[in-house]
């Protein structure tokens, strides 16, 4: 039986390992916290999952909160004006619906599902010396913790990390009480409020540990009047500077958002990163090899919402790399096709999440706005979410978005 | 202590580190059943917990020369002989200059196929006890 350390337990790393496993491979897991720790931590992510990535999870039958979690039908754009006012507001519908689970509830029910079902479970606080060791004993060794000492070991890949530095200031609060949307009070909608500018606030229904809730994200362009959570420790004040940011500058969804009350201790999270991409293969001080997993290799803003999705796409792309290569060595060329086949797909995510963070050219302005005319646009919009690579066919190109737009319009009248 | 003295304290070789490559297919052991000790969400290994193997005279042999000597690494048969008596996880570590991480991994292996015994820290959560901080203490010396 072919042995695979998995260091991480994260939602690539856990999924990743629960796919090897069910697949008879012998999986070792590694976590610096136990299931216990991370149910009673800090909240991690934001995580709304479109169907493809949900899909994945299905596959492998560890979709164990389907029934509980909010199905989230739609995704909503709204542009606010100086006045307050706003002269975007649209929401177009998902194909199949999205769903978000707090990844404490998650990741702590998955490693207890990986135990369970026979896989060996360690808790401790990888260091490549660690690593160094154990690379000899294991077939197969994949690095899925996408912070800390470890991601040292994945060079920067400049050519495909346009950024260095941070490009948004980041505030999560998860709360209780967030009424719907009074026109639309039957719908599960991500909500994506742009504030042109100065940055985005994005809210997902979702499910943590105390039921269904909604997630309040801040996305503020550092320097702006929504990079002022540093330094914030105190999650009450969190959610305070939130709240005051909503109402300054989205009315509409201060209305819906007075009355709201953080789900627990743990319910927020601030921060920034710089979007990267990494050299998928890491060198070990010995010469041993390993594999870098979703945001250890390729990590982008989430502004697009595609961490959790890229995290499960990756999962699932690498293990069918994996189980196709049979009883061969896990070489360097073997770990880079298997990046390369991620790649393929990922790299779409990548341009366009870059895209997002950069000023709206005048021909995205334009989509955007016929969006709130033609709900075929603001459909086709939505469902990107879930396969970013058909924003190719006419998001970029001025010449490609105008065709669209005139095709789309057409087909309506 | 000099830090290549080559018999650690309890009289047990200090495992020569084998080289990459070499015995890397032989390293491989044989999956086992999941008994031995496992709580349901596996072996929570703390620096302080203590572990002691499960042996009798008869399997001491086997360790040292039997069929499980020649399949496992020498990092486990040492593990095995150290924990002849009880031993903390840092204990371990220290005295085998082994990774702390490395120690874990292979004690959860060990736990899983019924070599070790995992006995927990010997204190309730939340109330360390004197004696074992001043054992794991004087282990963490020996580093």
């Amino acid at each position: 039986m072919r042995k695979i350390l998995i260091v991480g337990a994260g939602q690539a790393g856990l999924q990743l390992a629960l796919g090897v496993q069910s697949k008879g491979y012998e999986v070792t897991l590694m976590s610096n916290r136990t299931p216990a720790e991370i149910r009673n931590g800090r909240v991690m992510s934001t995580q709304c999952m479109f169907h493809t990535a949900l899909q994945h999870e299905r596959d492998l039958g560890i979709n164990s909160w389907e029934d509980q979690a909010p199905r989230i039908e739609g995704l909503g754009v709204s542009v606010t004006a100086p006045d307050g006012s706003r002269p975007i507001d649209w929401v177009g519908h998902l194909d199949a619906y999205a769903q978000s689970v707090d990844q404490r509830v998650k990741m702590a029910g998955w490693m207890e599902t990986f135990a369970a079902r026979g896989g060996r479970l360690v808790i401790h606080g990888v260091a490549v010396s660690d690593l160094d060791y154990l690379s000899r004993t294991y077939d197969l060794v994949l690095v899925a913790a996408g912070k800390g000492e470890l991601v040292s070991m994945f060079g920067r890949d400049d050519s495909r990390s346009p950024y260095d530095s941070p490009q948004r200031a980041l505030a999560v609060s998860y709360v209780h009480g967030l009424a719907p949307r009074p026109e639309h009070p039957d719908l599960h909608a991500v909500r994506l409020n742009l504030v042109p500018g100065a940055g985005e606030l994005i809210t997902i229904p979702a499910l943590t540990t105390s039921g269904p809730c909604d997630i309040l994200f801040w996305e503020g362009l550092p320097g702006g009047p929504m990079d002022v959570f540093d330094g914030v420790k105190e999650p009450a004040e969190i959610l305070r500077t939130t709240l005051d940011l909503i109402r300054r500058y989205l009315p509409w969804e201060y209305d819906r958002a007075r009355d709201v009350e953080l789900t627990d201790a743990g319910s927020t999270l601030t921060g920034r990163f710089a979007p990267v991409v990494r050299n998928p293969v890491g060198e070990l001080p010995s010469g041993g090899l390993v594999l870098g997993v979703a945001d250890v290799v390729v990590a982008n803003d989430p502004i697009t919402g595609q961490g959790s999705n890229s995290a499960a796409k990756c999962a699932a792309s690498y293990l069918d790399s994996i189980t196709e290569h049979g009883d061969k060595l896990f070489d360097r060329e073997w770990m880079q096709s298997t990046f390369d086949r991620y790649w393929d797909d990922a790299q779409h995510v990548t341009k366009w999440t870059n895209a997002l963070l950069g000023p709206p050219p005048e021909h995205v302005l334009g989509l955007i706005g016929a969006a709130g005319q033609i709900p075929a646009v603001a459909n086709r919009f939505a469902n990107g979410f879930d396969d970013p690579a058909d924003f190719e066919q006419y998001f970029f190109e001025p010449a490609r978005t105008a065709a669209y737009l005139a095709k789309a319009a057409s087909a309506q009248s | 202590m000099p830090r290549h003295a080559s018999p650690v304290s309890d009289g047990v070789a200090a495992a020569a580190l084998p080289t990459r490559g070499a015995g890397r297919r032989s390293a491989r052991v044989r999956p086992y059943a999941l008994t031995g000790g496992r709580t349901q969400f596996g072996h929570v290994l703390l620096v302080e917990t203590f572990v002691a193997a499960i042996d009798g005279p008869e399997d001491r042999l086997e360790i040292l020369s039997g069929d499980w000597a020649e399949r496992v690494m020498p990092e486990m048969r040492a593990i095995v002989e150290l924990c002849r008596r009880m031993r903390s996880v840092a204990e371990i570590s220290a005295l085998l200059r082994m990774p702390l991480g490395v120690v874990r991994v292979l004690l959860s292996d060990l736990a899983d196929q019924g070599r070790i015994r995992v006995y927990g820290t010997g204190h309730a959560p939340g109330a360390p006890d004197h004696a074992l901080l001043e054992r794991v203490l004087s282990g963490l010396r020996r580093l």
